[in-house]
């Protein structure tokens, strides 16, 4: 399985979720699925999507899910509050950056 | 033509100068700090006559720049022992810009065993010092009240509460904001309001009414940056409008505050929670800024017009971000607290295990009513309760402690208002969160280790606001070859605390940095109206790095040396969860941030 965090706008992909309490959205596990697919399965683009993290770590669309892991969902206006979102590479400002450092 | 106002607190006089030509470029950060190393002997006792206050608004305070009205005090810290600038919003920044006044220099002292207590009005035409007794003792809330009150014009005001006037070096210095409702808007760090109290000041009022406000000089340039400034802030889905076209939500901190990190920091492993014991909260959502605009929606709907709470609310005339807000009381909607930020969420709630939105709000009254700064407050409780004295996890405990603080007379009271080094080595605890004597705020260092290195080197004592490398630093908790852990932290960390320094000293908000750094025409708009305004070229950096350089200097001369730049034990030896990791930056890294400066 694949616990699913969901914060911001993304609570309403559980019904009758509340910002006070903790949304969890557990999800089947697919082998070999990476982010960018699990994000498809959930009918979301990436450009939806603002800071998520697999097991506490950034997440990249390309990384590969392992059964288990906790996913952190944030939506496109919930980011980590410092600027400098090209450095993560993962296109959440810029999809031509100059360099990945991801 | 602006001017600088410098008051004598030993003779109760002042005069008028104009700016020195030494200090034309400089504001904010960059004036105070320059004022305080030219004119204060840094070994001085920062509580007696030797020191001195400074007030400055940024560069371009008072001017139509979006988000520019910050203000910045300066003084000798009587909590670090070193060089403090600390910053905040709310009216008076904005007043003193209306004003043409760059800059306000305190000095001197009443005579010891004076009893009476002063608070100076500055207008237009005139400064007046005057007896202000019948203010002394009283809660920050009444306080602003009879301020405005008394003086019509929605005059800025500034001062020190009961913990300031008592000299307890947990206090910061208030600020009401724009409605007059809440004191919260603070200088919060360095114990600066013990500086204002040993002076005998209460409060400065400012009032704007009449001036002429800055002129830029190359009105036409600053015009154009403006508008690029403006478009990058409101177009970002971070700093942007509350919502897009369609009427959704957009804005990220429009809608949730600066506490909107309660959750991302948790979910990232790197949430100082229970006295820095784990970097993940689970009662993150329950005070999260989430939870702040679903009761404020809540009682709006239960309440209509009566109720007060505020999402998407500026902390200064003409901030366009307005990430601030007002948390109000769930069975009245009256306000509770404004703002409820994220380092006061965290310092008073993951930090203390307390999941009750309702009492982390009440200790944030609190702390703004006896004016105390809440980074501090929160790490200073954590001690007593790392101590034996109260439970992780008590709301109310903590609430009845923090109250003992308004009776002069209770041990516990004095020392809540005293800081976290005093608190926990009074209380035998041998995990105390401090750098320079100045509790660390909502980062933990051993995942973030930027923040870490900042937290270290600047010559602030602990402070997120220094040098912030959260974005380029999060990512730090992986482990292979193309991780961010192998870009130089000291390189990293310089060059965000030098661009920090620039931003203070001009006056914009911090949080701009979106739209600077993921936007190149909002970075060249924000230069555009800073060059524009002075008239000349600015280097960002070099500027920045010139402000530093001055500040460290006086930090040696106070005895500083390298060993002060260094974290608390505790966080090389205890590794953190969830990731497991201790801070591991060598020494010789830390030394490097500034080795050449």
């Amino acid at each position: 399985m694949l616990e699913l965090h969901l914060y911001g706008v993304l609570r309403q992909l559980v019904n009758g979720s509340v910002p006070t309490e903790d949304t969890i959205l557990n999800l089947p596990y697919v082998q070999g699925e990476s982010f960018h697919g699990l994000v498809q399965r959930l009918g979301l683009s990436m450009s939806d999507l603002g800071d998520c993290f697999v097991n506490g770590t950034l997440v990249h669309e390309n990384t590969v899910l392992s059964d288990g892991d906790r996913i952190g969902l944030f939506p496109f206006n919930m980011v980590l509050l410092c600027g400098g979102q090209h450095l993560k590479g993962h296109g959440y400002t810029q999809s031509d950056v100059d360099v990945d450092y991801y | 033509m602006s001017r600088l106002l410098r008051i004598d607190m030993s003779s109760l006089s002042h005069k008028w100068m104009d700016v020195p030509s030494k200090y034309s470029d400089f504001a904010g950060r960059a004036f105070t700090s320059s004022v305080l190393s030219d004119e204060v002997d840094p070994t001085c006792d920062p509580l007696r006559e030797g020191n001195k206050i400074v007030i400055s608004p940024g560069l371009l305070a008072g001017t139509s720049a979006p988000s520019s009205g910050r203000l910045s005090i300066g003084a000798k810290s009587p909590l670090t022992g070193g060089i403090k600038e600390s910053n905040a919003g709310g009216l008076t920044g904005t007043r003193l810009g209306q004003l043409g006044i760059r800059g306000i220099i305190i000095e001197g002292m009443p005579p010891a065993g004076t009893t009476d207590w002063y608070s100076i009005y500055i207008s237009k035409d005139k400064c007046e010092i005057f007896k202000s007794n019948e203010w002394a003792g009283i809660g920050l809330y009444e306080l602003i009240k009879k301020i405005w009150d008394k003086y019509p014009g929605r005059p800025g005001v500034i001062g020190c509460g009961i913990a300031g006037q008592r000299l307890h070096i947990g206090a910061g210095i208030f600020g009401n904001n724009m409605e007059n409702s809440d004191p919260g808007r603070f200088a919060g760090r360095g114990g600066l309001g013990a500086v204002m109290g040993s002076k005998r000041i209460i409060a400065i009022i400012s009032d704007g009414r009449g001036g002429e406000g800055p002129k830029p000089k190359d009105k036409e340039r600053f015009d154009r940056g403006r508008k690029a400034l403006t478009e990058a802030l409101q177009n970002h889905p971070v700093t942007g409008r509350l919502t897009d076209d369609e009427g959704k939500p957009f804005g990220g901190l429009a809608n949730y505050g600066t506490n909107i990190l309660q959750n991302i920091i948790s979910e990232a492993g790197g949430l100082p929670t229970h006295g820095f014991r784990d970097g993940r909260f689970k009662g993150a959502a329950k005070i999260s800024g989430e939870a702040v605009h679903e009761l404020v929606d809540k009682t709006r709907e239960k309440f209509g017009d009566a109720a007060e709470g505020k999402y998407g609310h500026p902390c200064h005339p003409g901030c366009v971000m307005a990430c601030s807000n007002v948390v109000p009381y769930e069975d009245t909607g009256k306000l509770q607290v404004g703002p409820l930020e994220y380092e006061s969420a965290w310092a008073l709630g993951a930090n203390l295990d307390i999941d009750s939105l309702h009492d982390v709000a009440e200790l944030n009254r609190l702390c703004n009513d006896l004016g105390l700064d809440t980074i501090e407050t929160g790490n200073t409780l954590a001690m007593m309760m790392e101590g034996g004295l109260l439970e992780f996890g008590d709301g109310p405990g903590a609430i009845a402690a923090l109250k003992e603080a308004y009776d002069p007379k209770s041990p516990i009271g004095r020392l809540i208002c005293s800081g976290t080094l005093i608190a926990g080595r009074t209380l035998g605890v041998t995990r105390i969160p401090v750098v320079k004597g100045q509790a660390l705020p909502a980062y933990d260092p051993r995942p973030i280790r930027g923040i870490g290195v900042t937290y270290a080197t600047t010559p602030m004592g602990a402070d997120h606001t220094a040098g912030y490398t959260i974005a380029a630093e999060i990512l730090g908790v992986k482990g292979k070859i193309s991780d961010p852990r192998d870009l130089k932290k000291a390189d990293l960390s310089r060059a965000f605390q030098a661009t920090t320094a620039y931003i203070d000293s001009v006056g914009y908000c911090l949080f701009i940095a979106f739209a600077i750094l993921d936007n190149d025409d909002g970075f060249q708009g924000m230069v555009d109206t800073v060059n524009g305004f002075l008239g000349k070229e600015i280097d960002v950096t070099e500027y920045g790095l010139a402000v530093i350089k001055k500040e460290r200097e006086f930090n040696r001369r106070a005895g500083f040396t390298e060993k002060d730049d260094r974290l608390p034990e505790f966080f090389r030896t205890e590794p953190l969860p969830p990731h497991n990791v201790t801070f591991d930056v060598t020494d010789e890294e830390l030394d490097a941030v500034f080795k050449d400066l």
